[in-house]
């Protein structure tokens, strides 16, 4: 193949006194093939170029985790990803992961984030949910979450950690999954009432993005979906989510039919209901507050038995990640 | 000034296994790691770890693979000792959470690997390493013990009486130099594999617990002894592991022959390391390779068993070498990929210095002697990381912390200074490393001669001035790769030394170290292990000799070495 140039325009970020950092974008001209990494090139730009330029990479083969970082759109490994890939234009749009501290150019403080592994307690607990064998299965049911190295590129794209810094995150969330499937745990219960807690699986929306950036198919949303299949099974339907969940269960096997005139109240109570009487007069104001009295919908029936079969033969949620395909 | 009974250098799985060692003696650790310990480049070990754990097979069989792996030169006790701990350092693993692959009953499956007698190699996929790492790392989070995250070794300091006294630190995160102060010091920071262009190695693999060892006064055992994997990827030299040669891989030449039969007609693929990287090199040399590579065939396993038992591997093809291995043989050719060599030891981990230990990659215990069985490494460093880390635990509970030597510090910081203050546009370390890094590809490889290597010696010491001349344009403080780049590569150029001189002066061909000019083994002069020494006046190396720890097993007498 021959060679192609390629623009690489940096976020470059230098630390300034009293904490922050001062950010500039910064061209670097390459010549590469298109199926040469970026990682690569960096570290040509590094070698080369400008010896000042900072980021983090070890392993070059998508094991350690170290180079996650924003490349054209998206966080990516830099040590799998293809310049061809990823440049428009020519041109390659880096800076460092999001929703973290930046120390300096691609560099994060990588602290906070596993602050938040932490969090989970990253480790087997003795307890009395301990099984002595463990069975083929069960090791591939976890499989996908072992996957995990910890990356940060989920947590980095995550919209929800964008806009609530409180959010466990998708990454902590999988390595829990992890704990809570395996055989030899012994405290299952105990985690998914932790996990019940505020900022935890129920605040995850479900946008499918971690699905979409994570490197090693470690689908962290699937694993949070099944933590709280988990959780509500052991009947820990208490928190805000689970009531939510089961207010459209109710409404769509009754009637087909969401009923959003209570779906709040039936959610967060009473009390903080109440508390929105405000944006439910605007709502009036403008006609839009639903009917109390949602109509039946046509063929509900169909609709029951359906229900009635999914609760005797229950299926594993799986939301498959996109189609490995060379970047 | 801080201090603390033990300091481990390295995060991998050696050293946190020694460090779990150490929190359960009740004894005050913790580890220095210039990276994450979960960034660590035990990640990147993928087909498995060996013990023998099935009942019909026996911890003798695996030590005298395991000897005769070594070309007769792995030191027998140590050998003896890791063989027996196997069994239950994997029960202990997978007690602690370690997701193994399991057969249809729920045992640990084992897969078969070269130079094995029986299939004695655990596994999770093609990414054991990975999980090994990551549970010790959960264990290690667990223990709650303190890690000097990203913080970087520059030396390791002695007191005037010749005992370790600590270390001097370098926090990459701020860019401070700081002391510690230790009763012992544990050096578990892995391979050199850097000192060559091509290898299978984390850029992070630098050696530099093995050049701060040396030049503190600990010598190293076997340097000479450098690994070839024979599946590395063609362009990227990245890992393939012998795990698909373990579930029926094929290596063909350019003429699709599966050549392995002309080399090793008993084990094929799966003879051990130096046997099939010697024979890919032939098949290059003479003409029946494509662009300086052969192939490896996985094509007839089948698109399951691949995605099944392969599928980080599958996927490193795709996008490293545009290859899918379901559709197509992937281009692989011997690439450095392990050392033997390291910080000689006793079998417990024990340096001839006072106070210093070491394990891992790190060490040369010597448990691998001339080549190292696949399955092996993983294996070595969770056993010597547990019995090293034990052996440590008790040493210092016994000793007090030594005087520190102020101008260890000044001495240091001059270093950097010097670094650092050099004006205008001298030598770019990168193009300094790329250039020896190729030149003990070329002289230094697979296959040895004297010419290359005292061409290769002969070039060092230029290098070296080169080095003097070496221009920083990073002169910033927090995290300063620029200045950790040059001081990984004085490191590296200090262990290139010990290398060439080790193999220019062992005349006989042995494991990995293979010579043209003497393709024989010599074990009435040679079996014996190479020690290199740093002579500080002329900072170079000075070599001696000792013999290999025996055991008086009659199995273990040296015999021609066929697969």
């Amino acid at each position: 193949m021959a060679l192609q140039k390629y623009t690489f325009r940096i976020q470059r970020s230098i630390p300034v006194q009293g904490g922050g950092v001062q950010t500039k974008w910064q061209d670097f001209p390459v010549e590469s093939e298109p199926n040469v990494t970026v990682l690569t090139l960096l570290e040509e730009i590094k070698g080369q170029q400008d010896g000042t330029l900072v980021f983090r990479q070890s392993c070059r083969s998508a094991i350690c985790g170290s180079c996650a970082m924003w490349i054209s759109g998206r966080t990516r490994l830099a040590c799998k990803t293809h310049v061809g890939a990823v440049a428009k234009n020519g041109v390659v749009e880096i800076a460092p992961q999001k929703n973290q501290p930046v120390l300096k150019d691609l560099a994060i403080d990588i602290r906070p984030f596993f602050k938040r592994v932490h969090g989970i307690t990253p480790y087997l607990l003795d307890g009395p949910e301990q099984n002595s064998t463990v069975t083929k299965s069960a090791y591939d049911q976890v499989n996908h979450v072992t996957q995990c190295i910890l990356c940060g590129a989920c947590y980095s794209d995550c919209t929800m950690a964008e806009v609530s810094p409180a959010f466990v995150g998708p990454a902590a969330l999988a390595k829990a999954f992890r704990f809570v499937s395996d055989p030899r745990e012994g405290r299952k219960s105990q985690r998914l009432a932790d996990l019940c807690q505020p900022s935890a699986i129920w605040s995850c929306t479900r946008c499918t993005m971690c699905v979409d950036v994570c490197p090693k198919e470690v689908a962290p949303m699937e694993a949070i979906v099944k933590l709280r299949t988990r959780a509500m099974a052991r009947g820990y339907t208490g928190s805000a989510g689970a009531k939510h969940a089961l207010a459209f269960h109710e409404d769509i096997r009754r009637g087909g039919h969401l009923n959003e005139f209570t779906l709040m109240m039936r959610t967060l109570g009473i009390w903080e209901t109440l508390k929105e009487t405000g944006t439910a007069l605007h709502l009036a104001k403008k006609g839009k507050v639903p009917s109390p009295f949602p109509h039946t919908v046509a063929g509900v029936e169909e609709l029951r038995r359906m229900y009635d079969h999914l609760e005797q033969f229950p299926i594993e949620v799986e939301t498959k990640a996109k189609e490995a395909v060379p970047e | 000034m801080k201090s603390h009974d033990l300091l481990i250098v390295g995060a991998g799985l050696s050293g946190m296994r020694a460090a779990l060692e150490g929190a359960k003696a009740g004894i005050d650790v913790a580890v220095v790691s210039k990276v994450h310990p979960l960034r660590s480049h035990s990640c990147a070990a993928q087909g498995g770890i060996n013990a023998a754990i099935d009942a019909r097979d026996k911890w003798e069989v695996h030590a005298y693979d395991t000897v005769k792996g070594s070309d007769f030169i792995g030191d027998e006790d140590a050998i003896d000792l890791m063989c027996q701990e196997a069994p239950g350092i994997i029960h202990e693993m997978d007690r602690m959470g370690t997701p193994f692959s399991r057969t249809e009953r729920g045992d640990i499956a084992q897969r078969p690997f070269g130079g094995a007698s029986f299939d004695r190699t655990c596994y999770a996929a093609d990414r054991t390493g990975q999980v090994l790492l990551h549970t010790l790392w959960e264990q290690l989070v667990k223990a709650g013990v303190h890690v000097y995250e990203e913080c970087h070794v520059f030396r390791l300091v002695t007191s005037a009486d010749g005992h370790v006294a600590g270390l001097i630190v370098y926090d990459i995160k701020t860019g401070q130099l700081f002391p510690l102060r230790s009763k012992g010091v544990l050096l578990a920071t892995g391979g050199y594999g850097r000192v060559f262009l091509s290898s299978t190695n984390a850029t992070t693999s630098t050696g530099d617990g093995m050049a701060c060892a040396y030049r503190a006064g600990a010598p190293l055992g076997d340097m000479e002894f450098v690994q070839f994997h024979p599946t590395g990827l063609r362009t990227s030299g990245i890992l393939v592991t012998e795990g698909c040669r373990g579930e029926g891989g094929y290596l063909i030449n350019a003429s699709g022959e599966r050549f392995m039969g002309r080399y090793a007609p008993q084990k094929w693929e799966l003879a051990s390391r130096d046997v099939v990287s010697r024979a890919e090199q032939t098949e290059i040399i003479e003409g029946r390779g494509t662009n300086g590579a052969i192939f490896l065939d996985l094509r007839h396993l089948g698109r399951e068993r691949i995605l099944e038992r392969l599928p980080q591997v599958r996927q490193l093809a795709i996008d490293l070498e545009g290859v899918d291995p379901i559709f197509e043989p992937i281009p692989v050719r011997p690439t450095v990929h392990y050392s033997m060599g390291g910080i000689r030891t006793d079998k417990f981990g024990a340096s001839p210095l006072p106070g210093l230990f070491a394990s891992g990659e790190a060490a040369c215990t010597s448990v691998h002697g001339a080549n190292r069985l696949g399955g092996n490494s993983l294996l070595d460093t969770i056993v010597f990381g547990k019995v090293t880390g034990g052996h440590a635990s008790q040493y210092v509970r016994k000793e007090g912390l030594r005087d520190f030597p102020p101008q260890a510090m000044q001495e240091e910081q001059a270093r950097i200074a010097d670094l650092k203050g050099r004006a205008g546009q001298g030598v770019r370390p990168f193009d300094l490393r790329n250039r020896m890094a190729e030149d003990m590809n070329t002289y230094c490889g697979v296959y040895r001669e004297p010419v290359g290597m005292a061409k290769m010696a002969e070039t060092l010491p230029g290098l070296r001035q080169d080095y003097d001349k070496i221009h920083l344009d990073d002169k910033s403080e927090p995290f300063n790769t620029d200045l950790l780049r040059a001081v990984e590569l004085r490191n590296l150029m200090d262990l290139a030394e010990c290398i060439v001189k080790g193999a220019l002066a062992r005349e006989e061909s042995r494991g990995a170290h293979y010579r043209i000019d003497q393709p024989e083994r010599d074990d009435v002069n040679w079996r014996k292990h190479t020690l290199a020494h740093w002579d500080a006046s002329s900072e170079t190396a000075r070599l001696s000799y000792e013999p290999v720890r025996t055991v008086g097993n009659p199995e273990y007498t040296p015999k021609t070495r066929t697969y």
